[in-house]
């Protein structure tokens, strides 16, 4: 047999199957899981996908110490087999011509190759500037061993809080949410609520383009003959609306309207699960002055917050059509269909983005739609590990290790145990949130900007931060600030970076990250990185390294020891600080058995490393069974499968922020947003991402096949708009904010089909920047904030008449 | 020469389904699998580029008869980079 013929019989039983699991389903195919096998040369080996949150696993086909091919991974659970168009072609992604491979500091003009020790000394000397205003800016695709060593770093070592992610960008509402609802963050239930559930409802959120994988489950199943009822409510068609039984269309910032609608007539109809309520709910509603937690509320004044919400007055709110809105509340009182949400960045990336997240947990608890399979509110991640590093390691300004707050002092103090330093090393107040922390670093020192370096990682701020006139440019023109970027290319931020560090990614290193459905996955390094590029965390700590070296203190535990000493098998230290050395203990291994010991007090137990290397992901929490095996758990708070709820309980809540198990349900009103269209600037502006690129297209763009299947951004435009201003399909318009104006191709008929008055544009072309335009307005809980409604107005570039409403 | 594997979702219709298997079974750069409950047709593609594969798997999408299409694998060990 020859290579082809090798390869094109593997490449059938791959496909043969995948298609037995989509023709029987999980069940029948479960038992036949063999991963595809090596031969020929190629080393096969498992990695979840580099990109999304959904979490799908590959397998990574490595040749003479490059990735040749990739493959589904058929043991997967998450996937089955299968992959969307980005996935297949993730192993392409470190192979773009211009990676960085030397570290470079800027001169003048110019980025000039500098040695790792220049480096590492010069990030280490910034640090000594002023330890208090030097922050570190993460991520949602650091790997969850990275994130901890980040949070020990600042928070150990440095004694500041000033570190924050990206992910603020992407799901901090989604956290709030879960803390006002349930007291805890992160969904009850998981990607098994969508084989189960008869009705799925997704709430601005297009997972035919954004979580493909998850949204094709759900197609194979009506593919074999099931029966699921898909309701789309958004703010503009997209590919998900065409596979909708009902695609409803909202005015921006409605949902709010929208949700208490259906409550209220779940109260007055008498649908809503009484016995559910009384059982396992309290109600809330916003305090005075406003708190995350509120103010608690009767059930009788919960239904009379909700009178104003007829059908009638929220269709005039929303646009949604009041027999639209019934046939919702119609379907929650059902108690013979189960119901999952879903939802994303529409209803995250919102200046009320807290209250319409509490807003749809309410819906299911008011009508028992929890706690069973298929019926579940479920939020979903767009980065791979934004759970699993941002939200779990907790590498945000106001948060420690394990759902830890810096703001509690058992807190602090449990940390500073497990971390052995001095007991008072661990600052009480939070750090600055992203946008304070970006917005600190662009003023000048001596107007209160306190922020003097920012540490960038695996993150591309100077593109994916809102309104960037505001909140990056005036840095890059102060002299005292100074900005250093460790990443893969040369991206929008690496390139006005003052100093670039070259990262090694994906399987370049070992890896740990967590998904949306609480699923904890880990690879092993297969291949080398390109020349000098190294791992984010040895990055951390060699600095950390360098800074003990300076005569830093933090940077030792109280017993003198270097704050990240690992021993090797001979009980000595590895001089890990030395990259010749790091590979020679699993550092991953180390920090995540120490990072371990804090997941226990929120009930998000983790197994040993070890178990995580045999298993395709595991869900936490994940809890050792008497015959010594681990077990993950599907549904939280659920009694016939989390071990945490009590014998004989069928739900409970117990981190219930009342302390007495119940959930809360949640009255917001609606607000109108902070900036809508009027006379001047008439249309809404919403951004967002297409199915080819990933975020911001540094990786995405640099593969070949998807930078030509969608190779530049584009505003896209209602059909009757574009003929009102003379436009079509390729033509240039200048679509213009209050805080700036950009130049693009117009789309009409494409993918989506925006309501008229309305525009959209995708944010992954670092040449067409959109987020000079956006508002960087937020949630005041979250701190998130909202990229899918701004006021915009939209011109022909060659004509100087404005176009009016 | 890269070779990519695929699963086809085929129509509910018998008439559809047909006329599509026969469409794809013209094509020489597909091999056909054995189809499960005869809607779902593993195929293995090997085209002369990247981009050649990945335009025959749009073209597959558009197809009467073939209502999805799964990419379940794909070698690019000799594709230029």
């Amino acid at each position: 047999m020859d290579r082809r013929d090798f390869l094109k019989g593997t490449a059938m039983t791959a496909a043969t199957l995948a298609a037995s699991r989509l023709a029987y389903g999980q069940d029948k195919a479960a038992g036949t899981p063999p991963a595809v096998t090596g031969g020929q040369g190629v080393q096969w080996n498992k990695a979840p996908c580099r990109f999304c949150g959904t979490g799908c696993h590959v397998q990574v086909g490595v040749q003479n110490g490059k990735v040749v091919a990739i493959a589904g991974d058929q043991q997967a659970p998450v996937n089955k087999g299968l992959l969307c168009v980005k996935g297949y072609h993730v192993g392409l992604a470190l192979y773009g011509s211009d990676r960085l491979t030397t570290p470079l500091l800027k001169k003048g003009d110019t980025h000039v190759p500098i040695s790792w020790e220049e480096a590492i000394d010069i990030v280490a000397r910034r640090v000594l500037k002023d330890p208090k205003g030097f922050g570190l800016y993460g991520s949602g695709q650091w790997t969850i061993p990275e994130g901890y060593a980040a949070s020990k770093f600042v928070k150990g070592g440095l004694g500041s809080n000033q570190l924050d992610a990206n992910a603020r960008l992407c799901m901090a509402s989604a956290v709030t949410g879960f803390l006002a609802t349930y007291g805890v963050d992160e969904p009850a239930g998981c990607y098994d609520d969508l084989d189960a559930c008869d009705v799925l409802i997704m709430w601005g959120n297009n997972p035919a383009e954004m979580h493909p994988v998850l949204f094709s489950r759900v197609i194979d199943r009506r593919s074999r003959g099931e029966k699921v009822t898909l309701i789309d409510i958004g703010t503009r068609k997209t590919r998900t609306s065409g596979f909708c039984d009902h695609s409803l269309r909202f005015k921006p910032n409605t949902d709010l309207a929208i949700a208490c609608g259906i409550a209220h007539l779940l109260v007055e109809n008498g649908t809503y699960d009484k016995a559910f309520v009384e059982a396992h709910c309290a109600f809330r509603a916003p305090s005075e002055p406003a708190a995350l937690e509120g103010k608690a509320i009767t059930f009788e004044e919960y239904r009379e917050l909700l009178k104003p919400y007829t059908p009638e007055k929220v269709e005039a709110i929303s646009g949604v059509p009041a027999k639209d809105l019934r046939m919702l509340a119609d379907l929650f009182g059902r108690r013979d269909v189960r119901i999952t949400s879903l939802w994303c960045m529409g209803m995250n990336q919102h200046t009320r983005g807290t209250a319409i997240n509490n807003l749809v947990h309410g819906l299911h608890l008011l009508s028992g739609h929890f706690g069973k399979p298929g019926d579940a509110p479920t939020s979903l991640t767009g980065q791979p590990s934004a759970c699993g590093t941002v939200r779990e390691v907790g590498t945000l300004a106001h948060a420690l290790p394990g759902g830890r707050v810096v703001a509690r002092p058992e807190h602090r103090a449990q940390m500073e145990e497990i971390w052995n330093v001095p007991k008072g090393r661990l600052h009480d107040k939070p750090g600055y949130h992203t946008l304070e922390m970006w917005k600190r670093f662009s003023t000048p020192t001596e107007q209160g900007g306190d922020i003097h370096t920012l540490w960038v990682q695996v993150t591309n701020p100077a593109q994916t931060l809102p309104n960037t006139h505001k909140l990056v440019d005036p840095s890059r023109k102060l002299a005292d600030k100074f900005l250093i970027v460790s990443d893969v290319y040369p991206s929008a931020t690496a390139r006005i970076a003052d100093l670039i560090l070259p990262s090694a990614m994906w399987v370049e290193k070992n890896g740990m990250v967590g998904n949306s459905e609480r699923r904890t996955q880990q690879w092993f390094k297969m291949v080398k990185p390109p020349g000098q590029a190294r791992d984010d965390a040895w990055q951390l700590i060699a600095v950390a390294h360098r800074l003990l070296e300076l005569g830093f203190e933090g940077m030792k535990d109280k017993d003198g020891r270097f704050l990240f000493e690992v021993k090797g098998k001979d009980g000595k230290p590895v001089p890990l600080w030395d990259f010749a050395h790091y590979y020679d203990v699993n550092v991953d291994e180390h920090l995540f058995e120490e990072y371990r010991k804090t997941t226990r007090i929120k009930h998000k137990d983790l197994a040993p490393y070890q178990e995580y290397v045999k298993a395709r992901g595991l869900r936490w929490p994940v809890v050792q069974q008497p015959d010594g095996s681990w077990r993950e758990t599907r549904f939280r708070f659920a009694g016939f499968d989390d071990p945490y709820v009590k014998k004989g309980r069928d739900i409970q809540f117990y981190h219930s922020t009342t302390h007495d198990d119940r959930a809360q349900i949640w009255f917001s009103p609606y607000e109108p947003p902070p900036e809508s269209p009027d006379t001047e600037f008439p249309f809404w502006l919403c951004t967002g991402r297409v199915i080819e690129h990933w975020h911001s297209g540094t990786m995405t763009m640099r593969i070949p096949q998807l930078q030509r299947a969608m190779p530049q951004a584009y505003v896209e435009m209602n059909r009757a708009d574009a003929r009102r201003l003379g436009v079509g399909n390729g033509d240039q318009v200048t679509v213009e904010t209050r805080r700036g104006k950009l130049d693009l191709p117009v789309w009409v008929g494409g993918r989506g089909e925006p309501p008229e008055g309305s525009l959209f544009v995708p944010f992954f072309d670092e040449r067409l920047l959109i987020n000079g335009l956006t508002l960087d307005e937020h949630d005041p809980f979250s701190k998130q904030p909202d990229y899918k409604k701004c006021a915009a107005r939209v011109r022909r570039r060659e004509l100087v008449a404005e176009k009016q409403g | 020469m890269p070779i990519s594997s695929l699963v086809l979702t085929l129509d509910a219709s018998p008439e559809r389904r047909a006329s599509a298997l026969r469409e794809v079974a013209r094509d020489p750069r597909i091999t056909l699998g054995t189809p499960l409950e005869e809607r779902w047709l593993p195929v293995v593609t090997d085209t002369g580029s990247l981009s050649e594969g990945e335009a025959l798997a749009e073209s597959l999408r558009d197809l009467p008869g073939v209502s999805f299409v799964d990419v379940v694998m794909v070698d690019f060990s000799e594709e230029e980079r």
